[in-house]
């Protein structure tokens, strides 16, 4: 059997076991801390979100998460295979953001408030794999002849790239603590979370626009589209941290459809990586070389999933209700 | 020296011909070459036609068991039928078609003079004595008219035949060369790598890996 | 060009009397010829060779694609004869450039007065800060793909582009180079690293020099010439010019042979851009009764001092494999000994880049360099997956026996065949050990293994119609313009005094954009020009 077909295989298993392991998914159901939380949608069953605050901004998390790690996936499958797996370790991010993803999409679809240990084992796995990657490309630049220059940041492993894992583990962390925390008044490392993941998504857009301006200078921003995620991803970042100094229960109705155009540019640039292979010699009808030699198609969904990683955070600073404040948003039924 | 030897197992460029790495231009003008035999002679007349192939026969060898053979000769022929010329010439030579037939013959007569018998007839010791005779400028009968047999072995032999042989696919592959590479060309480029449409040398204890490898070049 | 696509073309007519008629259309001509279209010129460029489509034309394939090159007859001879056609002479419609390996380097500061500050050569009567500028315009209009930064000479804007993944083969360059404790850097290159325009980013292909395919080389002709075709100039191509006409003085038009017969085309001016070669035969071959040793020959000059540089190598065998074969061929460049002058037995300079030869290629440096053949060079040749080498372009010196002059042998057109006569003087010898001296020593602490030197190469052409200040010294002045006839002009590497120890392309076409001004300039104060 071809080693590709293997490696899939692989991950695919890993992804399921972790699924099965994390126990069946939790539909809509009482809450543990009681009363205040929205009317079940009678019309659909599924797909809704938790109605606690808590529950609500941990599912946003993790589709955050999940957009996160599938970009990994996708993107460090196709980095890796170009490399040739060259290093047994260049098999790790496969696998684990195989099982990130697994765990990410379990939590997406959990409307329960309260954590689950094993899917928050898994995304500090997660986490602690991608600054391991992270050391790895760092070294892999630094052995190369000319050491850490630019034409090594450019061509040898990308530095930045094992980030991403570890910004999934991260958000895939926090919507696990946020699961536990107090909805009136949720706190991570006893901080306000909304403040916290505001301020830590704005300085994750901000490491992601570095990779992404890294590789578009790379690319000599040949097109004008390409100034677009080194602009429009710090506006957002600053939007967040923005966002974080306002009074809680402020409506942060500009933060958001700023993360919503940031998820969006995330999308738009997969169509634009699409169109960017399409211009290479040879363009699709030479996909072997085009979409390893070509702008990868998986990377910009990154950040989407920062971006919806902000809008948790915005979630919870919108709805952090001090207990003088009524909460307008849940009238009683 | 090494010996020579199928370093590149299973390897054929032609089968990637079908592939995006050739366009169809190359296909066109590399169809055009294998449609050369190795009997086809326009330019140089039977005797020195069989002349050639001997020395190139020694000029750059080949298996015995390779069939079809590089038609090294025929294509030498080949070019100076068409009157493609390399752009320069040396002094001392004369036109690259004439320097060809006078100094065939010459190397013919230089053989009877020395052992009795055509050029082509000889064993491939005596070949190889009267060729380095040549390269060091050592024949100098009267058939040679002149031109330096030196020049004639450095300047027409050598880079006629050696273009020639190198210019077909078989020795592409017998080399482990990519061969044509348009509209794809190569991804990785670094030390040891390759990509799946190059040839797989094959590291001793790890022969079958490049035998299945290479098969899958074409595809 | 898209496939398949045709594109409009201005055409005179032979008894039109044009602007200008420029001879060549290579890094010299087709850059002057476009500039001069968009001053507003009228302008036909000629050229002997046919004008390619690369996407539809070009195979890859090193025999088919030496139709790109110059191989009519040309006889050389002297104590180191040239070897002409494959690597320095071009007979399509963008010359040389069609096949040129795109190495974008700039003249160091100082070699535009050599005489004065190096001590050795010709002084230019260039000024290096003027031509930093033109420089840097030629880099914009190729889109040089370069290092983030430059690390040698004078402070350069940041190439255009940025530089390429390096090969394995520039990998040992630059292993080599850290072990001898020198700089190197990737090498600016006129092939996009990101799409531009119609032309995609680079495949690592590998046949840069046998003509790009896909059209992501910057050659003249797919740069320059389209330009020059939306603003209005003609490009005949399979038109040979074998003689310039004058009249009391002045070039009054070009007989060219073209479709079957000889042709006059009526000019203005007349602009000569067919290479050092071609250009001074052209010149002698024009010889009448006003000038019967030639046009433009007062200096006697025309043909004399013909330079080439060495391209001379060392090549070593790498346990790893290197397969050279993708990529362009030279990826990596030190010019550390172009701008070191602290031990050296010898003037001059010279850098070195690695390589990337293709089997026919490699089979001829093997058998002809190396004298491998027989078994030896069969066997040999198997190792050419794990060869690596490292190739100067290094400056020899102007010497007046080094010339190109007409034999009584006629061509395909009738037209005498030139004898290009070459022989190397102490100092090129010296300069010779010391590179291969020096790269033997770079390859083996990079890990090479059964070095070897090849000896036998030249590149480039240069200095058989010199510019200078004085016209008893040189052929034409710092326009280019010749100093005997005001309207007849020398724009290729012919023109340059010295040669320098980097590739000529970019310089070429920096004197060209030069040119134009110059020529818009004169003919704005009513002098040549228009006239």
């Amino acid at each position: 059997m071809h080693p590709v077909t293997v490696l899939a295989a692989v991950a695919a298993g890993a992804g399921l076991l972790t699924w099965i392991a994390a126990g069946r998914s939790k539909r809509l159901g009482p809450a543990p801390h009681g009363g205040r939380q929205a009317p079940p949608d009678r019309g659909r069953a599924y797909g809704r979100r938790g109605a606690e605050v808590t529950a609500s901004a941990a599912q946003r998390l993790n589709h955050a998460s999940s957009l996160l790690a599938g970009s990994v996936l996708f993107d460090s499958s196709l980095e890796h295979y170009r490399g040739q797996f060259f290093n047994r370790a260049m098999y790790t991010p496969i696998i684990v953001s195989s099982i990130t993803l697994a765990s990410s999409l379990h939590g997406a679809g959990d409307t329960d408030p309260g954590r689950s240990g094993m899917r928050h084992a898994v995304q500090a796995v997660a986490g602690a794999t991608g600054l391991v990657g992270f050391g790895f490309h760092a070294w892999n630049v630094g052995k190369r002849e000319g050491g850490y220059s630019f034409q090594n940041l450019f061509y040898a492993a990308p530095i930045g790239a094992p980030m991403a894992l570890t910004l999934a583990g991260l958000l895939g962390v926090a919507a696990e603590r946020v699961r536990d925390a107090d909805p009136d008044a949720p706190r991570l490392a006893a901080l306000p979370a909304g403040k916290v993941l505001a301020l830590a998504t704005a300085a994750m857009l901000l490491g992601t626009t570095a990779e992404a301006g890294l590789l578009h200078f790379r690319g000599a921003f040949q097109n004008p589209a390409m100034l677009i995620p080194v602009t429009l991803p710090p506006l957002g970042a600053a939007a967040l941290a923005l966002a974080a100094t306002r009074e809680p229960g402020t409506s942060q109705a500009d933060a958001k459809a700023a993360m919503w155009a940031v998820s969006a540019m995330g999308v738009a640039g997969v169509a634009f990586h699409a169109y960017g292979v399409a211009r290479m010699m040879g363009g699709w009808s030479n996909w072997r070389q085009n979409l390893i030699d070509g702008p990868p198609l998986p990377a910009p969904p990154s950040f989407s999933g920062v971006a919806l990683g902000g809008l948790a955070a915005l979630e919870l600073v919108e709805r952090h209700r001090s207990l003088s404040s009524p909460r307008r948003l849940h009238a009683p039924p | 020296m090494h010996p020579r030897k199928d370093h590149f197992p299973g390897y054929d460029v032609l089968a990637k011909r079908d592939t995006p790495s050739w366009n169809a231009k190359t296909r066109a003008v590399i169809d055009e070459r294998l449609a050369i035999t190795p009997e086809t002679h326009r330019f140089l007349d039977k005797a020195a036609f069989a002349t050639l192939q001997a020395v190139a026969e020694r000029i750059v060898p080949q298996p015995s068991d390779r069939t079809p053979l590089v038609p090294v000769a025929a294509m030498v022929d080949h070019k100076l039928a068409s009157g493609e010329h390399d752009g320069y010439r040396y002094a001392g030579l004369p036109e690259q078609g004439e320097a060809w037939r006078c100094g065939l013959k010459a190397l013919d007569a230089e053989a009877q003079k020395a052992f009795g018998a055509p050029f082509s007839d000889l064993g491939a010791w005596a070949q190889d004595g009267l060729l380095k005779a040549c390269e060091k400028g050592g024949l100098t009968g009267p058939a040679w008219d002149g031109m330096p047999s030196d020049l004639f072995f450095k300047k027409r032999i050598i880079p006629d035949l050696v273009r020639a042989y190198y210019a077909h696919p078989t020795a592409w592959s017998e080399i482990g060369w990519g061969g044509p590479a348009s509209p794809r060309g190569y991804v990785r480029m670094g030390f040891d790598r390759r990509d799946p449409w190059e040839a797989a040398e094959s590291y001793p204890g790890h022969e079958d890996e490049a035998y299945a490898e290479n098969l899958r070049v074409g595809r | 060009m898209r496939m398949g696509e045709w594109v409009p073309m201005r055409q005179f007519r032979d008894g039109e009397e044009i602007d200008f008629v420029v001879v060549g259309t290579g890094a010299g001509g087709g850059t002057l010829a476009c500039s001069l279209a968009e001053q507003g010129f009228t302008v036909a460029a000629f050229d002997a060779g046919p004008y390619w489509r690369p996407l539809e034309d070009f195979a890859s394939d090193e025999m088919h694609q030496s139709k790109l090159y110059w191989t009519d007859e040309r006889i050389v001879d002297g104590e180191n004869p040239l070897q002409m056609g494959s690597n320095n002479s071009g007979k399509s419609v963008g010359g040389s450039t069609v096949h040129y390996a795109m190495v974008a380097l700039r003249f160091r500061p100082e070699w535009f007065k050599a005489r004065t500050l190096l001590g050795y050569g010709a002084d230019w009567p260039l000024d290096w800060r003027e031509m930093w500028s033109y420089y840097d315009q030629v880099e914009d209009d190729l889109k040089i793909s370069g290092p983030v930064t430059y690390p040698w000479g004078p402070k350069r804007p940041r190439y255009r582009y940025r530089a390429h993944e390096l090969n394995a083969a520039a990998k040992v360059l630059a292993r080599g180079a850290e072990a001898m404790g020198i700089a190197w850097t990737p090498t600016p290159l006129a092939t996009v690293s990101a799409p531009r325009g119609d032309s995609p980013p680079c495949v690592y292909r590998g046949f840069c020099t046998l003509g790009c395919s896909t059209n992501a080389k910057q050659s003249v002709l797919v740069t320059y010439l389209p330009r020059a075709l939306r603003a209005g100039a003609e490009i005949r191509d399979l038109a040979m010019v074998g003689r310039i006409e004058t009249k009391g003085g002045r070039a009054t038009g070009v007989h060219y042979y073209r479709e079957g017969r000889w042709r006059f085309q009526r000019a203005k001016n007349v602009v000569v851009a067919g290479y050092a070669i071609e250009t001074p035969r052209l010149l002698l071959m024009s010889a009448n009764r006003e000038f019967p040793d030639g046009l433009a020959n007062s200096s006697g000059l025309v043909g004399k001092n013909l330079m080439v540089q060495g391209n001379q190598a060392v090549w070593g065998d790498f346990d790893e494999e290197i397969r050279s074969y993708k990529g362009p061929p030279s990826l990596a460049v030190t010019e550390h000994w172009n701008y070191e002058d602290r031990g050296k037995d010898f003037f001059g300079g010279y850098c070195y880049m690695s390589q990337g030869p293709l089997p026919t290629l490699w089979g001829s440096t093997q058998s002809g360099a190396h004298g491998l053949w027989g078994e030896a060079l069969v066997s040999e040749m198997q190792r050419y997956n794990h060869v690596a080498g490292l190739k100067v372009v290094s400056e020899y010196l102007p010497q007046e026996r080094n010339q190109v002059t007409l034999t009584g042998e006629k061509d395909q057109y009738g037209l005498p065949i030139p004898r290009i006569t070459y022989s190397w003087c102490d100092n090129d010898k010296a300069l010779n050990r010391h590179g291969l001296g020096f790269m033997g020593q770079a390859l083996a602490a990079a890990g090479g293994r059964n070095i070897w030197e090849q000896r036998d190469d030249t590149c480039h052409l240069y200095g058989t119609a010199r510019m200078g200040d004085d016209p008893k010294t040189s052929v034409v002045n710092g326009d280019c313009r010749s100093w005997d006839i005001p309207n007849l002009w020398v724009c290729d590497g012919s023109v340059f005094p010295t040669a320098g120890g980097v590739n000529p392309s970019l310089t070429i076409q920096a004197i060209a954009l030069r040119t134009s001004d110059r020529i818009k300039a004169s003919a704005r104060d009513g002098v040549g020009g228009r006239a």
